[in-house]
């Protein structure tokens, strides 16, 4: 696997991003909304409560509330894949540049991992600036309020390093699959964004607290989140091979 | 420098490619022809290493299409202009051309000398910031030209080159054939224009799922349609048709209006004597013509023989 060939494949489909509006918009978009308006909100909501609240009421509804935040950070490497993914891949099919590409000599892996990394890169960086922007916000408040930084604390280092990466690579892998059977950007798009159901799961619980402690939580979607990359890293590589790419890609 | 041996390719229960055996030498350019789904794409393909063969052997120089250390050596040697040009509209022409040149592990230096000499070559030099998806079809078509030459390939595969182009367009990229052929490079051209394989082939190859024929299209002509000589009187007498059709020389003879139509072996050597006797007959000749088939009559042919009685 010689790295610098997908990277030649990587800064060329972050070139096509660049001027695709459509991708521009979605990546500034999604972080706008997770990273700075709903932060706000849940941070105005809480603070509306203040007044009523004994302190250690507040300081246990801000834990859950950055939780909450850190776990909505993750939906954007989870979502963001299915906007990208699909346009690298399907938007390949469909300028039909997909054989001359082929035709070079790169390996199948060297390909995959090119342009994995195009959706994978700009993923993560919106989400980390998001992240940041979120946190910054969150800490203001709460030492404002409480007199203490919150964040980041066990969740959010284990929600930003551990689950984001790999739920972004998870999405990257479905879409890599998912593409391979569609012809239509927004279907892929659509199948794609699906990938995010399970993480929902992880919302709710941080919502609710239901699932007691939510490090424990983050320690074993991660588990489950690296055997479900493992798996569809074997199906994407299957999948995506010069001759089924030539011949079964619809 | 393109070998193969008994190629086949089956998709499922379908045969696509059936023990296709061709060699084709260095320097040479050559067409092949067959009507759509005769395998003309999926034996570009083998050849390409882009999808596996089933059976037989292909060789591109001293390389086989088996391995994958063989057919990323064979990728480097060969450049491949598709059907469809699939290049990207969102970006430049040069950043098209630049990103296949790393790809293809051009150095810097001769990356750049060969954009410039291909887009000035083809003429497209000024406008090599444009955008691709702002190019006519037949620039975005050289463009792609451009890229299946930016590593200098020994082998090219153009499959349809001139397709859907206008005329002007067409002929810039035949006459680019011709240039490319005079540096001796080794030409795969799939096409269905037949006049233009014609024009441009050394040796023709009909394809319809197995190999029918391989020659130049000349010898093509000739092996599959004897030579014509067409005889145009003031009027055919009795006196004329009696003395022609009695000649060693004349294998058959057809009186259409005022026109003898002969079917000769060797026109060139009787056709001074045949005109003597038709004169001394009291024949009045107007015209001595050659019927010539063409390739397209050896093309439907061959392509109708082939086919499932």
């Amino acid at each position: 696997m010689r790295l610098w060939k997908s990277w030649i494949v990587t800064a060329k489909d972050l070139a096509v991003f660049k001027k695709n509006r459509y991708v521009l918009y979605s990546l500034i978009a999604l972080p706008v909304i997770m990273g700075v308006v709903l932060p706000v909100i849940f941070v105005f909501a809480l603070q509306s409560e203040a007044a009523q609240a004994t302190h250690a009421q507040l300081l246990a509804g801000a834990g859950q509330l950055g939780d909450m935040i850190s776990t909505y950070m993750i939906l954007i490497p989870a979502v963001l894949p299915s906007i990208i993914a699909s346009y690298s891949f399907v938007g390949e099919k469909i300028e039909r540049s997909l054989e001359p590409l082929l035709a070079t000599p790169t390996t199948d892996g060297e390909l995959l991992l090119g342009k994995s990394l195009a959706a994978i890169i700009p993923c993560m960086g919106v989400t980390y600036l998001a992240a940041a922007i979120s946190l910054t916000i969150f800490d203001v408040w709460s030492f404002s309020a409480l007199g203490l930084f919150l964040l980041p604390n066990v969740y959010w280092i284990l929600a930003m390093g551990v689950i984001s990466p790999l739920a972004c690579i998870m999405s990257v892998e479905a879409n890599v699959i998912v593409s391979s059977r569609m012809s239509d950007i927004r279907a892929a798009q659509q199948v794609g964004s699906l990938i995010v159901l399970p993480l929902i799961i992880l919302v709710i619980s941080t919502a609710t607290g239901a699932a007691g402690s939510n490090v424990l939580l983050a320690l074993g979607v991660s588990a489950a989140l690296a055997i479900a990359d493992v798996a569809l890293f074997y199906l994407a590589k299957a999948t995506f091979q010069r001759e089924e790419i030539l011949t079964k890609w619809k | 420098m393109i070998d193969t041996e008994n190629l086949s390719r089956k998709f499922g229960n379908l045969t696509a490619v059936d023990n296709v055996t061709l060699h084709v030498d260095e320097g040479e350019v050559f067409g092949f022809l067959g009507p759509n789904g005769a395998g003309k794409t999926t034996t570009v393909r083998m050849l390409c290493c882009l999808i596996s063969k089933t059976s037989g052997k292909a060789q591109i120089g001293d390389f086989t299409v088996d391995t994958e250390a063989d057919c990323l050596k064979i990728r480097k040697l060969i450049g491949i202009l598709p059907e469809n040009v699939g290049l990207y509209d969102s970006l430049s022409a040069y950043r098209n051309l630049d990103f296949y040149g790393k790809l293809y592990e051009v150095p810097d230096d001769r990356r750049k000398e060969n954009i410039e000499r291909l887009l000035k070559l083809l003429g497209i030099w000024e406008r090599r910031e444009d955008l691709v998806g702002t190019f006519s079809k037949g620039t975005k078509q050289k463009i792609a030209i451009a890229r299946a030459l930016i590593h200098d390939p020994q082998v090219l595969f153009l499959d349809e080159p001139t397709a859907n182009l206008d005329p002007e367009a067409a002929k810039t990229v035949r006459d680019f054939v011709l240039e490319l052929k005079k540096e001796k490079r080794t030409i795969f051209l799939n096409t269905h224009n037949l006049d233009e394989a014609e024009r441009l082939c050394d040796r023709i190859g009909i394809l319809k799922t197995r190999l029918i024929a391989v020659d130049s299209p000349k010898n093509l002509e000739r092996s599959l349609y004897s030579r014509k000589t067409i005889l145009h009187l003031e009027t055919v007498t009795e006196a004329v048709s009696t003395v022609v059709k009695n000649l060693g020389f004349v294998k058959s003879m057809r009186v259409s209006e005022n026109k003898l139509i002969l079917d000769m072996d060797n026109p060139e050597r009787d056709n001074p004597e045949l005109v003597r006797l038709v004169v001394s007959a009291g024949g009045n000749i107007q015209y001595v013509t050659e019927l010539k088939s063409t390739l397209e009559d050896v093309y439907l042919k061959l392509i109708r023989e082939a086919a499932p009685k």
